[in-house]
Order: structure tokens, then sequence, then C-alpha cells
């Protein structure tokens, strides 16, 4: 892989560079700070004037909304930014310029949101991300054409041909260019439902229920009481009362979840564009706030299935993709490039993600020794052992009642089936061009890594995994998580695992 | 999709890696659990002999912390020397450490992306060294503790000639 540096100027950079003009905040971020303006003005007179004695949170708030208004008026009026064939660079700043330029090659991903107010201005802040945490440019805002114009120039492929436009918004529309895109998977409605349900949905709604309690119990209104008079509470049992807010709780929460999920995931297309060495998948998606995500191939090291236990008896499956170079975490990180679907889906996209179309996940994966299991098993009753002993120390020093130790007892039922999923879990293969791991007790994980990013070995045995025979393998990546296991393997699975996927190191062994 | 196994004419095995340490390594190591003991045990005692109220609570950790350290001082040391080893080929950097638990640890030389040397005010009288090897993953580091200051330097330069010559950025 390739990295250019992120000043490069080449000789064609300055012509190009000189070509492209610098391009202001849209003019009515100008109108909206005006209407702010207002607005604070009015609440704070109105705080001011209403009573003898000042109303105190008008007033306060009317000096926020004066401050942003002021700040939004400068921020318009010293931001410039620019998009060249090489670089992306934005100038701002008031009492501390700032010139900030990144390589077009950096771009990772190009959001454009909106709140309510700018919003229905037509305004639109774009935040333009290199793979960081913190987006690298965020420019707020521009009008609803030139967010749609940016997000369409930073595309990868457009780098060649820059799009010579539209300082002044007059010929924002850009004719969708001749970038070849390939199609690889699109929102099917299917989707939305396989998203919605999940044991957290009835969430959805009593976490809002919660977050209005609090608000309007200080002012002075009771919104538990007013749920229990309406609900009948005192007429039922516990247990009915509970068993019937589920029950309408869950439907309510799955059918919120939904819309959320529909309208972020609006519209979800995940592409593969460019042209031939440079090629980038693509995601972008949402109704109200769009997002599009590029992963360039060259920094494609493999790709992870994970499937939460519940789940995974529903045959759904989450795809990551594991890509190097990568600093943040999260949406910004590029892994998570699909939403929940079908397995057997997600296995057929799985192929045309990989730039090699390869299907690694797929591999009949080699066992791991019964020894394994029994590890599992120990472990799950040396845990709560282990809390109960410590408990016991402290029952007898006479810091914990008596009855409080045998406690962590009560979870083996829980962790004894826990240790048979887990070990079920298990297994890893070579195939190829990839290494393949599997395992994990609540959410499985299986992680096709190229061998190529494999960088380095850690095996570790503890006692009795050297008296079985077995051995734990670390594999270390520069990709996705940094590292994968491949658990209690016999030692000669691991020293398989080992020379299939590095065979330069047998050579010296 | 048929899953390879190595071939059975190659027997393979873990071989532990060629070099020990430097001896004065358990004296280092030994030094350090005493100052660390000394450290954490008075901090402990201070709050035991000051809040009465917290005894119950305190009593037990004093407890497995003292335990824990006498075994740190006494046996730790000489049976860290034991296991662990270290080697530097042309191919690769490996590590044997551990004492319950066993670790081995290969890095191949095309993936090293720096070589660090560190030398503790310790280590400095005791003519002992660090020697790390960095990778692009944090799980693919190594650090070998306590091997002779003169050795060291030698391993390190013949290092970094070695992946001097190799390309690609190591990830």
């Amino acid at each position: 892989m390739t990295v250019s540096p992120e000043l490069d100027s080449g000789p064609d950079e300055t012509v190009t560079g000189a070509e492209q003009p610098w391009r202001q905040l849209s003019i009515r971020v100008v109108h909206l700070g005006l209407i702010r303006l207002v607005l604070s003005s009015v609440t704070g007179f109105a705080g001011i004037a209403l009573r003898d004695d000042p109303v105190w949170p008008l007033v306060i708030g009317a000096v926020i909304g004066l401050l942003r208004a002021l700040s939004d008026l400068k921020r318009w009026q010293s931001t410039r930014y620019r998009i060249t064939a090489q670089r992306v660079e934005m100038r701002t700043g008031w009492i501390a310029r700032k010139h900030r330029i990144v390589a077009r090659d950096r771009i990772r991903s190009v959001d454009s949101a909106a709140q309510l107010l700018p919003r229905l201005l037509g305004l639109r802040t774009v935040r333009i991300g290199s793979g960081e945490s913190a987006s690298s440019f965020r420019l707020d805002a521009l009008d609803r054409r030139h967010a749609a114009l940016v997000q369409r120039e930073l595309m990868p492929g457009h780098a060649s041909e820059p799009v010579a436009t539209a300082a002044d918004g007059s010929e924002a529309d850009v004719p969708d260019t001749d970038v070849p895109d390939t199609v690889i998977a699109g929102m099917r409605r299917g989707w939305v439902l396989l998203n919605a349900v999940s044991v957290w949905a009835v969430l959805a709604v009593a976490g809002p229920l919660l977050a209005l309690y609090w608000p309007l119990k200080a002012l002075g209104f009771d919104l538990l009481g007013l749920g229990r008079d309406l609900f009948g509470w005192d007429t039922r049992s516990l247990a009915a009362n509970l068993g019937l807010l589920l029950l309408i709780g869950y439907p309510l929460g799955i059918a919120a979840s939904a819309v959320a999920f529909a309208v972020e995931n609006w519209n979800f297309r995940l592409v593969r564009t460019g042209t031939a060495p440079d090629t980038a998948l693509v995601t972008s998606k949402g109704l109200l706030s769009t997002q599009t995500v590029q992963r360039s191939d060259a920094r494609i090291r493999g790709i992870a299935f994970a499937e939460p236990l519940l789940l995974r008896w529903l045959r759904l499956v989450r795809t990551d993709l594991l890509l190097t170079g990568q600093g943040g975490t999260g949406e910004a990180s590029g892994g998570g490039i699909l939403p929940r679907i079908r397995r057997d889906e997600a296995r057929e996209i799985a192929a045309r993600i990989l730039p090699d179309g390869a299907r690694p996940l797929e591999a009949r994966l080699r066992r791991h020794p019964h020894g394994a299991l029994i590890r599992r098993l120990g472990w799950a009753v040396h845990y709560p052992a282990l809390m109960s002993g410590t408990l016991t120390l402290f029952t007898v020093s006479g810091a914990l009642p008596g009855w409080v130790w045998p406690l962590p007892l009560l979870l083996t039922p829980v962790t004894v089936p826990l240790a048979l999923v887990a070990y079920r879990a298990l297994g890893h293969t070579v195939l190829r061009d990839y290494v393949v791991v599997r395992g994990g007790p609540l959410t499985r994980r299986t992680v096709a890594l190229q061998r190529r990013a494999v960088i380095g070995w850690t095996v570790r045995q503890s006692i009795f995994q050297r008296r079985g025979g077995r051995a734990t393998v670390v594999v270390a990546t520069s990709a996705g998580e940094r590292h994968y296991t491949a658990s209690d393997v016999t030692v000669d699975q691991a020293l398989a695992l080992i020379t299939e996927t590095t065979p330069q190191l047998r050579v010296s062994r | 999709m048929a899953s390879r196994s190595a071939p059975a004419d190659i027997r393979l095995r873990l071989r532990p890696p060629r070099r020990r340490l430097d001896r004065r390594f358990i004296l280092w190591q030994t030094l350090q659990a005493v100052f660390w003991g000394a450290g954490v045990l008075g901090v402990l005692g201070g709050l035991f002999w000051y809040a009465e109220s917290w005894r119950p609570w305190l009593l037990p950790i004093i407890g497995v912390a003292a335990v824990t350290f006498a075994v740190e001082i006494t046996i730790m040391p000489t049976w860290h020397f034991r296991v662990h080893r270290w080697e530097a080929t042309d191919d690769a950097v490996y590590a044997l450490t551990g004492s319950f638990t066993r670790k081995w640890q290969i890095v191949p030389i095309s993936r090293i992306q720096s070589i660090d040397t560190e030398i503790g005010p310790l280590q400095r009288r005791l003519g002992l060294a660090t020697i790390t090897v960095t990778t692009a993953s944090s799980e693919g580091k190594i650090s070998i503790e306590g091997v002779n200051a003169a050795e060291a330097e030698v391993t390190v330069d013949r290092l970094r000639e070695i992946t001097g010559a190799s390309e690609g950025d190591a990830t």
C-alpha cells in the first residue's frame, strides 16, 4: 500500500490549484444569524421588560443566542474552502487564523446534516472526515445544492477531473459523471424489520419517556403519576403490570426503532467506484442527514461477521470490514459496512465486497480439541468460586455479612451453558490468502484476515494448556481490532496455522 | 473449501529461542519487586494504621498483597530467568516469557516498525538493557527485559541494518 504524503505539491498541482477558486459558506448563514439576532433580542427584551425583576433564564438564553448569532456571522465572513484535484483546504478563524490542508486520498467520509432552523432555510452542515475520531473539516453551513456538490466531488474517481464550478452557485448542477459504479448492495424493505427487533427495543420508548419525566417533574407535572392513573397500576399485581407494560412497550419500541433505522439508512447503497487500480467502496445513506463513507480497496485487509447470541439463532449477522490505516472507531472508522442482515444474504454481499471475490467466511473450520471445552467448563465453575472465595475473606474479616459469600455460585447455571456455547463457537483455518478465526461466547465473531496483513504472532500456554498440549494463538495485525485470537488449539494446529500463514518462518525454524 | 493441514513430513514443534538473559536480571527483578512491595505495602499499612473503620476491608487486601510480593521477591526472578529466552535471526525476532503462563512471540523482520533500547537508572548500574520491537499493532510488540547492555547494542544495530534493507511500510 502506498501512502502519499499530505502535502504533495506536484507540478500539475499548482496549475489545478490556481484554477480552483476559494469558495464561501452560504449567504443564508447570514440570514440565519440575523434571524437568531432578532429572536434573541426579542426574548432578551421580554426577559427584562416583562416583570419588575428580570427573568434570568430568558436573559441568559438571549445572551447565548446573541453570541451564537455573532459567531455565525463572523464565521461566514472568515471561512473559505476549496477542493482541488489533490487536496481539500480550508481557511477559517477570526482571532486565530487557521489554514488546514488534507490530501484527497486521506478523505474517508463526508456527512451532511442539519438542525431544524438551518434546515428550514435549506442549509446543511458538511463534515469531512479523514478517519480520525474528530472530523477534519466542518463547513457550517452550505446550502443544500453545494452540500450535495461537495459530497459528489469528494467521491473517489472525481480526483482526476476536478469540477470547475460554482463559487457563485450558478452552475451547481454537475452532470452525474462517468465513473463506473458497481452496485454491490442496496436498501431492501425487509432489512427494516430485521434491524428493529432487539432485546433493547423497549428502551427506545422507555428512554425518551424517562428523559421527559425529570424536566416535567421540575415544572411540577407528574408524568409517572398520570401514567399510573391512566394505566390503572394499582388494580393489578406487580407481575401482571410488568407483563402488560412489556406487551405494550415492545411493539411500540420496535416501531420506533424501525422508523429510526429507516430514516438513518434511507436509500442505503454500497457501490464500488473508481477506475482500476484506484477503486473504493462507497456507502451512502440517510434521509434527514446524509452520510457517505469511502473505503479504498487498497486498505482492505479482510472481513468479519459478528453474531450476538440471540441474533445467531435468527441467522442474522453484522458485517465489519477490516481496514488498515484507520485511527478512530465507530462510523468514521468505516468498519461497519452493512446493517444487520440475513447470513446467506451477507455471504453473497461479502463475496462481492472483497476485491478478490474470495469467500473465506464460508470456509469449513478446523475444530478445536475437547480440552478447550473442559477448560471453558472449568472457568464457568472456577470464576464464581473465586469470587465466592474473595467474599469469604471479607466475611471472615468482618466487612461483609455472612449471607453474601455464596451469591456468586448462583451464576453457575448461566456460566456452564455459556461455556458450551463458547466452545462450539471456536474454529480456525487457513484458506488460500486468508486466515480465518472464530470465537466468542456472547457475540460470535468470524474473522477472515488476509495473510499478508499478519504482522506478528503470540502463542500463549498456561500450565494446564501445556499439560494438555494446547495453546492460544494471537494474530497481530494493523487492521481492524489490531489482534485476533484462535483460542485453545492443539500445539500441532498452532504450528500449522503459523507456518501456513507465514511460510517464510518455517525456513528459519 | 477443503482445509489444508500441515504436511506430515515436517515435524513441527515449539523450540525455545536460543539466547538467555544476563544473570544480573535476577538481581534487577528482585530489587524492583522489593521497591514495589515496600511502596504498596507501605501505603496500605499507613491506611490500616490511620483509618480504623477501613480495617475489615484492608486486612484481606494486605494479606493477599503480602503473599504476592513475597513470591515476587523470592521465587519469581529466578523462575523468570530460567524461562525467558530470546533470539533475533535474519527472518524474525523471537521471545519467550512468562512463568505459570508461557508466552512465545514472533515478529517477522519485515513487519518491524521501530526498535528501541531502554536503560533505566537501576538497569544502568547493573549493565542491563531492555530491547523493544514495535509493529503496527500493539499486540505485536515485543519487550525483552534484562539483556546484557553490550549484547543489546550489537543486536539492535544489526536489526536496524536488516530492517533498513527490507521494503514496504510494515503493515
